[in-house]
């Protein structure tokens, strides 16, 4: 991961602010940076977003391919995750950026073990031969602090904006089965998201933990919590990053604020993403220029 | 005489039979279940601990919970880094190909939970080698890893803060309560939550949990109850360790 270095009275300065309630960039300890969201931005994908959360910028892209489904669930779809993170540091190039990516897809996959979290079983065309397989590539533009929040906004971002083409299957007398595709484009599947739950990172800086810390908060903070939360207000699952260890009085603190954190989330992204739904095609469409 | 590969014409492709035999299988575990009487919820699996028995490892350990996970762990070091900076804990999860019911391949986790615990501070460009091997996946494979790579490296007389104790904890189908580290994984997905602390220090230096979602309620009561099984797991891991330098001072004393 990127990382900055930072003097000790830098950080003695970082972590009296959080003490005070009062950060770096003017925020408390439980707001986020300004994010910017944006769909539709790769017109080859089944469905894409961009994220930018401060510095932290995020592309996903999401294809949708005909798979067979795996043997242990025959009715049902699956996700894969794939993070490329070689472009953004050059300690990260080649596979330096390897290990980060692999991390990171393992804590996808974690939060989206969940059962409920997308429909899978309507991701699947006939049961045993073919399903939809959607690989969902995680594109590490920049890295600028707190990148699992912005890649679990951008995921579900992107999975709102997924249309899978409808497909039928036809079956002739001899029982050979053939799949036609809709002859509309627009006639499409289009996913559940309400379940998908967002990654809230808190750090624990001194004696209080902060959401959505910046590359200079986070050279302060020896350890944090990813919570995933869902739109109700339901956690998923959970994880300590860093060196550092946890009181457990400080670790109930943290799931508490996660909760409420994560639920305006997902409250003020789903408000994003109605208006974007809206507007359709008469929205302006700012891209990498904006 | 080289093997003829082209006469081993297997499928390319196997599946354990177990999944297509999966309705009988789950029926007569359940019946299993209420022959051997169901376990407290709060119940620990009996531990065994062994430490400092292989010969070649500088330290090591040896974990086993109930009857079902067997996890051997060993310790190198500290050894020389290439590069310098600061120390480095490598630790390496592996699976033994028969560990499970499913003939897996080995899919290494390499992971760096103990950090917290190793005073890595003291040991400036050196690197430390830690590497656990499960034999026998009978469910909470990692919370018994995390204890076996704590034991091994106590045992290998590095400096560390405390001695992590792992513990799993399980959501069995019913809403709550929660019990530990308890259903063998046959029948279920991993258990949903693993945590290691520092009894001493009264510091978590793990928790990873997944599965279905809960209110910030049901996951405190279910760490809570991992914290007191941890708590109870750590006289044991200190008696063995205490054993296992006795063994060694008397093997000394002769010589």
């Amino acid at each position: 991961m990127a990382s900055v270095v930072l003097s000790e009275a830098e950080k003695l300065y970082i972590v009296h602010g959080v003490q005070e309630d009062l950060r770096v960039d003017g925020r408390g300890c439980e707001d986020y940076r300004c994010a910017e969201v944006e769909t539709d931005v790769v017109s080859n994908t089944s469905g894409s977003a961009r994220v930018k959360l401060g510095e932290t910028d995020i592309l996903v892209g999401i294809k949708a391919e005909m798979g067979t489904p795996k043997l242990e669930k025959p009715d049902e779809g699956y996700l894969e995750f794939f993070v490329d993170c070689s472009s953004n540091s050059p300690e990260l190039e080649g596979r330096g950026g390897e290990e980060l990516g692999t991390d990171i897809a393992n804590t996808l996959y974690r939060v989206f073990s969940c059962e409920n979290s997308v429909d899978l079983k309507s991701l699947c065309i006939n049961p045993k031969e073919h399903c939809w397989a959607l690989y969902v590539d995680v594109l590490l533009l920049e890295c600028g602090g707190n990148i699992f929040d912005a890649i679990s906004i951008a995921v579900k971002a992107a999975l709102f904006n997924t249309r899978i083409p409808k497909v039928r299957v036809l079956e002739d007398e001899e029982g050979t089965k053939e799949i036609e595709l809709s002859d509309d484009p627009y006639d499409c599947i289009r996913l559940n998201v309400d379940e998908v739950p967002c990654i809230v990172t808190l750090s624990k800086i001194g004696y209080r933990h902060v959401v959505d810390a910046t590359l200079q908060e986070e050279a302060c903070s020896l350890a944090s919590l990813l919570i995933s939360v869902t739109s109700k207000g339901a956690i998923t699952s959970m994880k300590k990053v860093g060196k550092g260890s946890l009181d457990p009085e400080s670790i109930f603190e943290m799931m508490e604020t996660g909760q409420r954190v994560g639920k305006s989330l997902h409250i003020a992204l789903q408000k994003i993403l109605d208006e974007e739904e809206t507007l359709g095609t008469s929205r302006p469409k700012v891209g990498f220029l904006g | 005489m080289p093997l003829d590969h082209r006469r081993l014409c297997g499928p390319e492709e196997s599946q354990p039979p177990a999944l297509w035999a999966a309705i009988a299988a789950e029926d007569e575990e359940d019946e299993e279940c209420v022959g051997a009487a169901p376990r407290d919820p709060c119940a620990l699996r009996p531990l065994f601990a062994r430490a400092g028995l292989l010969s070649q490892a500088q330290g090591s350990a040896y974990v086993e919970l109930g009857s079902g996970t067997k996890v051997l762990c060993a310790a190198w070091g500290p050894r020389e880094a290439a590069e310098p900076g600061p120390g480095r804990l490598l630790c390496e999860f592996r699976r033994a190909p028969f560990a499970g019911h499913e003939r897996g391949p080995a899919a290494p986790r390499p992971n760096g939970r103990r950090e917290p615990a190793v005073r890595l501070g003291r040991l400036p460009a050196a690197r430390l080698a830690v590497s656990a091997l499960l034999l026998q996946d009978g469910g909470s494979a990692l919370a018994a890893a995390i204890s076996a790579a704590a034991l091994a490296l106590a045992d290998a007389g590095v400096e560390m803060y405390d001695l992590a104790v792992g513990c799993a904890l399980c959501r069995p189908p019913r809403p709550p309560p929660h019990g530990c580290c308890s259903r063998p994984s046959q029948s279920a997905a991993p258990p949903p939550a693993h945590l290691a602390l520092l009894p001493a220090l009264n510091q978590v230096s793990a928790v990873l949990g997944g599965g279905r979602g809960g209110p910030p309620e049901d996951w405190a009561q279910a760490l809570r109850l991992g914290l007191d099984g941890c708590h109870r797991q750590y006289p044991v891991l200190r008696q063995s360790l205490l054993r296992a330098t006795q063994r060694r001072d008397a093997q000394a004393e002769p010589a």
